[in-house]
């Protein structure tokens, strides 16, 4: 198998965007995770999302056949130890992702280029944990990440230029846009995405309008390309909700607790686009079914 | 003198080694699926078989460094020592209005290549590695760069401007450009000669129909219309792309199915052309096949394409007052002469008529196809774009 210089730890939604952004780009990419199975479950998700893009055009056979052939799928961490740039991929859970970087800091070369992708978490909290603090940088990427152009950078509190520069190359070779932020919980995207999507979710439980007229409302009045309550689907509903834990912990203000309607989501497993059901219905492929799933949700 | 030419696409580099004395190419060969996990370098040498070799070669400079070797090495090589390189020359796709010709390239000049990018962003950043990365490997060697649409810069701007406001020419370069450029003025140059008239005295039209299809009107010599325009999508329906098509279609079908530009963009280059009516291949080859397995979609695809050839063949006569040559070339004009007789069928008014032995016989070698009663000579003419860019580097190098 081909040494990958770049790496990705995680293979979830945001781990296969990443790799199929990076193979994309025509450079070879092992998504690591725990065991073989999620990391070939990985392959496998990137290979329905190469043929939903087919479906819509914007890929070819002959495209997957070059971008499937350069991701590697993984279960071994100790392949990081030759790698220039690692990015982690995992979910945005602070605990397990000091434990990943205590790991990288004892198995990576001492020039590697470590990124963690979290929305909201502190880098200087994570860096913290390895002894070279100056070498890890955060860059949010946003899904579907081979659809937005946007990258965040995220600079610790001792993040180096050096670092900064070989990120920003990195993006460069992706071909994404950045914008950098100081260290604060939620960055920009999160910290004003997340309050809106709450907010949509609280006109809805109050009676206000319907989930298929909300998310009409801010498209054509907005010009949002997806309602905020089908994007709180495709985001995933967990996801949100253990963002909006997050702000709330870190800053402690109340528009940032979670509507009762997503809690209750959340409680009764229903996630979004993944599970098939959220605030609206979808098929197996992730096509909205039926409008209105949460119409009759009514908390007093 | 040697002259290495290199043609460098997004992950292939193809190249020769010609030798200008004598205009012989010492050997030929690409490296495909460059950066993916297993390359593959076809060589063949003038004198001995073609080898393949699988290797992994990560990027331009590798692929340059490994081509250098193989020209190099003892069982397959054609030269002993690198100085025997004495120059190399590149195509170059996109000159944008800045380069009418072939030029030597330095330093300042690559500044000039990084700003054309933004007029073909899918061509000209791979030129420009494999130009790097033979600056590394061979840093002091002229090089010179020949561009695809440096023969259409004699265009009249009634040909080459679209009816847009003006402004987007002025603000956005947004114009025709043509494409196939050494194609199309190496084949003229054959059919005069063949035609034992100069250039200058005569009507030409060269239709280069491979993969990329485009087909130009060449009057007096100079190119005066060319059916591709400001980038290498417009006019034949090629094997992928579309070629002409009403632009609102595009508006309604990003509109309908939502798409991205990228998608668009793909849908248009990749999924469009023969693959796209036939639904079965880009190749002709299996389009004909297909035909004669009286598939529908196939026969709409060959069809399709050779009206679109017709349409402008009729449009080039009109615009130059006639027609003394057609030219047939590239790929599928080589090699196809159920494309070129469909496509010259009830030409005979114009003065187009084909013998049909010598059409059938033509394929892949130079021959006058015409009958005896045509007023117009139509040849098949193999395209040598190698030996135009040995030609104009060893011509620029020498006036150094």
């Amino acid at each position: 198998m081909a040494k990958a210089n770049i790496i990705i730890i995680g293979a979830g939604v945001m781990g296969q965007g990443l790799a199929e952004a990076i193979s994309g780009s025509g450079h070879d990419v092992m998504l690591i995770d725990k065991t073989t199975k999620l990391a070939e479950r990985g392959i496998k998700g990137i290979t329905e999302s190469i043929d939903h893009e087919i479906e819509r055009w914007g890929l070819t056979k002959s495209d997957k056949r070059a971008i499937l052939a350069r991701i590697h799928p993984s279960s071994d961490l100790s392949q990081v130890e030759d790698a220039e740039i690692i990015l982690e991929a995992i979910p945005d859970d602070l605990k397990k992702k000091k434990k990943l970087f205590e790991q990288l800091d004892s198995l990576c070369n001492t020039n590697a280029l470590l990124i963690t992708n979290t929305s909201t978490l502190s880098i200087s909290e994570i860096a913290a944990v390895t002894d070279r603090p100056e070498k890890v940088i955060g860059m949010h990427f946003l899904n579907p990440v081979t659809k937005i152009p946007l990258v965040e950078f995220v600079k610790g509190l001792k993040t180096d230029d050096e670092t900064f520069n070989k990120a920003v190359q990195f993006a460069e070779l992706l071909d994404k846009q950045f914008i950098t932020v100081n260290e604060y919980p939620g960055f920009v995207t999160t910290r004003i995405i997340v309050p809106m999507l709450n907010e949509a979710m609280h006109i809805l439980m109050e009676g206000v309008a319907s989930a298929k007229d909300i998310d009409k409302a801010m498209k054509l009045g907005f010009g949002f390309n997806v309602g905020p309550l089908t994007l709180a689907d495709m985001m995933g509903l967990d996801v949100v909700m253990s963002w909006m834990e997050n702000l709330l912990t870190e800053l402690v203000e109340h528009k940032y607790n979670p509507c009762p309607i997503l809690r209750k989501l959340v409680r009764s497993g229903n996630l979004g686009v993944k599970t098939g059901k959220g605030f609206f219905v979808y098929d197996s492929e992730g096509n909205k079914i039926e409008e209105n799933n949460v119409n009759s949700v009514k908390v007093n | 003198m040697n002259i290495l030419v290199i043609n460098a696409g997004s992950s292939s580099v193809k190249y020769q080694l010609i030798d200008t004395s004598n205009e012989v190419a010492l050997a030929k060969g690409n490296i495909a699926r460059i950066g993916m996990s297993a390359s593959v370098l076809t060589h063949k040498p003038h004198d001995r078989d073609e080898i393949k070799v699988s290797a992994e070669i990560l990027d331009h400079i590798i692929a340059i460094e490994y081509i250098i070797s193989i020209l190099m090495s003892k069982n397959h090589g054609v030269i002993k020592d690198i100085s025997e390189i004495h120059a190399v020359g590149h195509r170059f796709v996109h000159g944008g209005e800045k380069f009418s010709g072939s030029t030597l390239i330095n330093k300042d000049m690559m500044k000039e290549f990084r700003n054309l990018i933004e007029l073909a962003p899918l061509h000209n950043p791979h030129n420009i590695r494999g130009i790097n990365a033979c600056m590394k490997k061979l840093p002091n060697v002229p090089m010179v760069a020949v561009f695809d649409t440096a023969f259409h810069s004699g265009m009249p701007p009634h040909a080459y401007i679209y009816g847009l406001p003006f402004i987007m020419y002025k603000k956005y370069g947004i114009r025709r450009y043509g494409f196939h450029g050494t194609s199309h003025r190496y084949v003229s140059d054959i059919a005069a000669e063949q035609i034992g008239k100069p250039i200058t005295d005569l009507k030409i039209i060269t239709a280069h129909l491979g993969n990329g299809a485009s087909i130009t009107a060449v009057d007096n010599g100079v190119s005066v219309d060319t059916s591709m325009g400001f980038t290498p999508l417009e006019g034949l329906l090629m094997g992928t792309r579309s070629g002409d098509l009403d632009p609102a279609i595009i508006l309604h079908i990003m509109a309908r199915e939502e798409l991205t530009l990228h998608e668009a963009n793909t849908l248009l280059n990749k999924h469009s052309g023969l693959a796209g009516i036939s639904g079965i291949s880009s190749d002709m080859q299996d389009i004909i096949t297909a035909v004669d397995e009286n598939n529908f979609n196939a026969s709409l695809a060959m069809e399709t394409y050779c009206y679109r050839v017709k349409k402008y063949i009729g449009g080039y006569a009109a615009a130059m007052g006639g027609v003394d040559a057609l030219v047939f070339t590239a790929g599928v004009g080589e090699n196809s002469s159920r494309i070129r007789q469909m496509t010259c069928d009830n030409l005979d008014y114009m003065g187009i008529s084909l013998d049909e032995a010598k059409n059938n016989d033509a394929n892949g070698k130079l021959t006058d196809i015409s009958s005896t009663n045509a007023t117009v000579k139509t040849f098949v003419i193999p395209t040598n774009e190698e030996l135009v860019i040995a030609r104009d580097t060893k011509e620029i190098v020498e006036a150094m």
